[in-house]
């Protein structure tokens, strides 16, 4: 697997977007539609005591990915009520047409004492093509579990055979690197299966082995079915210190398999990596694979988490 | 432990009736308590005589980032082939909303002098239509199925300076007391209103009904005697439709004492028989907690 990248296409600063939102446009995830390619995205604007709040909006492209359309003038998704999971925040927002329906599984944050914030996935429901989306419940459809204690996001769902089938992470631990700051977290992909899209049977068990040791932070998995295989793209990074310094930040890694079940982790079959100066030269994050008219597409992130928005890339034949 | 005594759960055993309840140490710097589960014993022949007191908490509190860090209270403790589960609801602290709370489960292999958690997260969480503070379990097995009556959370409400949470009666049953399937609805009306608070929902089996005692209050001033915690109490013949009749249990607050404010948290029991009500007091338990004894037994469900 190899890809040929098409550069950064979307900055959030250079659009006018709902909700006051002025930087970030991480984590684009696509709904394939008859005209368009729309890609939703987090953005975030700053609350009254100067923290940041995530909110859905979209940039729609032409099929070919060639020109940007237009952006979303109004709130997709408003954020959850008091005391709510996602009162803080939506991010990542992964969208699946299901019928005339299209499905939005949505990690929900809210923000905490002693650690700063827990995570928990909900499900929205658009009746109206993807422009607008009503929750199911004031509560999420995955929270935390026995074995997955807090931190439960990142889903990524698609429908095989006659299951829908969720890549997630959960959170593991929190831990102290350095007497100075507050522990990191760690965070690991999973994976569950449903028939109704609604409720969820988790495998209760980290399914990409590490790569770095065991506090690498596993995220954002999504995963593309090519001539039977499947293809899973996700990004890794140390627990800490990977705001720093670019060699402890996100990279994308790979993993491949046959039945859904066993996953073989090579990273090295990626086909990208960061670029030697630019946008993406020091973190390579949030990635997102689909199809459109017979190519293959990675959406990605770059330095800063997405700040200054997100780029493309093409696999080669 | 310095005060509080909530939540009084017993295990019977041949000579005495261990109760355990949750208790505090001195509040922090910022005002703020955590709440640990504990126990004492009581002879089985005199229930007032207290025979001995734990001497440390029987579980920690949860790691940093878990569901249970700050506090894990109310309790509900329950023997199953050898071992002794303890349903509680662990705490945490929140920044936009005060807390929030899901169920936990913990395991003692040594009698129930010690518990160690299944795993670092609840064993009950929130879900689309249960959104945040899943509290008060009271756990049950009848036959071979593990029932937990339990509390949720439905909305946060901005009253005069405070914050204030709207929680109902909710039921969820399964076949091994870890995997559970929610029953998803309210199961008792509200008889103060939209904005009634109902807790700590006790069941037991007897002539051929389920009965439930629990207490309710209102979301104002429930701190002083007007407005507090008061007994109630509902009966069902298959557990999800419950008829609720507060009269038929005649458990005011006394005249002057340590229960003349309110009167909560019931745990009601069989032993020896007679049938006990264990409940807590004034300050939501803050001076511990008191034993009724059933009057007229015979007259149990005629009403």
């Amino acid at each position: 697997m190899k890809w040929r990248k098409l550069g950064k296409i979307f900055d959030p600063t250079e659009h006018v977007l709902p909700n006051r939102c002025v930087e970030f446009a991480q984590s684009p995830q696509t709904l394939v539609m008859a005209d368009r390619v729309r890609v939703y995205f987090s953005t975030r604007e700053r609350d009254s005591v100067g923290k940041y709040l995530s909110h859905v909006a979209y940039a729609d492209f032409s099929r070919d990915m060639s020109h940007l359309l237009g952006v979303s003038s109004q709130t997709v998704l408003p954020l959850g009520g008091l005391g709510c999971f996602d009162e803080h925040g939506i991010f990542p927002f992964n969208v699946l047409q299901d019928g005339e329906r299209v499905l939005a599984y949505t990690t929900g944050w809210n923000r905490k004492v002693s650690v700063s914030v827990d995570a928990a996935i909900g499900l929205a429901i658009s009746q109206d093509g993807g422009e607008t989306f009503q929750r199911h419940g004031t509560g999420p459809i995955m929270a935390a579990s026995l074995r997955e204690p807090f931190l439960v996001g990142d889903a990524f769902v698609q429908y095989y055979g006659d299951t829908y089938h969720m890549w997630y992470i959960y959170g593991s631990r929190w831990q102290k690197f350095s007497e100075s700051e507050p522990p990191d977290r760690v965070y690991k992909i999973a994976h569950a299966t449903s028939t109704d899209g609604i409720m969820w049977r988790r495998d209760g068990r980290q399914i990409i082995q590490d790569r770095l040791n065991d506090d690498e932070c596993q995220a954002l998995p999504t995963v593309i079915c090519v001539d039977g295989v499947f293809h899973m793209y996700f990004c890794y990074r140390q627990a800490h210190g990977f705001r720093q310094e670019s060699s402890r930040a996100y990279r994308i890694g790979y993993a491949r398999s046959n039945d859904l079940a066993e996953w073989v982790r090579d990273d090295t079959a990626a086909g990208i990596d960061v670029s030697a100066d630019g946008w993406d030269s020091k973190m390579q994050c949030y990635p997102h694979v689909f199809g459109c008219d017979g190519k293959i597409y990675l959406l990605y992130n770059g330095n800063e988490f997405g700040r200054h928005g997100f780029g493309l890339a093409m696999l080669e034949a | 432990m310095h005060e509080f005594a909530q939540s009084p759960s017993v295990l019977i055993e041949d000579t005495y009736v261990r109760v355990y309840f949750c208790s505090r140490p001195a509040p922090g710097p910022d005002g703020q308590y955590l709440s640990y589960i504990s126990f004492i014993d009581l002879d089985r022949d005199n229930l007032l005589s207290i025979r001995r007191v734990a001497a440390h908490p029987v579980l920690s509190l949860g790691k940093y980032g878990t569901f249970d860090e700050f506090g894990t209270n109310p309790v509900s403790v329950i023997r199953d082939q050898g071992e002794i589960r303890a349903y509680y609801a662990g705490w945490t602290r929140c920044e936009s909303v005060p807390f929030n709370a899901a169920i936990g489960l913990a395991v003692s292999r040594d009698g129930g002098e010690t518990f160690l958690r299944l795993g670092d997260g609840p064993v009950l969480s929130y879900s689309p239509n249960e959104p945040f503070l899943l509290g008060s379990p009271r756990i049950r097995k009848f036959g071979d199925r593990w029932h937990l009556w339990y509390v949720a959370g439905k909305e946060w409400l901005r009253t005069e300076g405070s914050l204030e949470p709207v929680y109902k009666i909710r039921m969820a049953s399964s076949g091994d007391g870890i995997d559970w399937v929610k029953h998803g609805e309210d199961l008792i009306v509200d008889k103060l209103g939209p904005h009634e608070c109902q807790a700590c929902p006790d069941v037991i089996y007897r002539g051929g009904r389920y009965h439930m005692f629990f207490s309710y209050r209102g979301i104002r001033d429930y701190k002083g005697r007007d407005s507090g915690y008061r007994m109630a109490y509902a009966s069902s013949t298959d557990m999800v439709n419950w008829r609720r009749d507060d009269d038929q249990v005649d458990m005011g607050p006394s005249e002057t004492g340590w229960d003349s404010e309110m009167v909560s948290y019931p745990h009601v029991f069989e032993l020896d028989g007679a049938t006990y009500m264990l409940y807590q007091g004034n300050g939501m338990g803050r001076a511990g907690f008191g034993l009724a004894v059933l009057q007229a037994p015979e007259q149990w469900g005629q009403a």
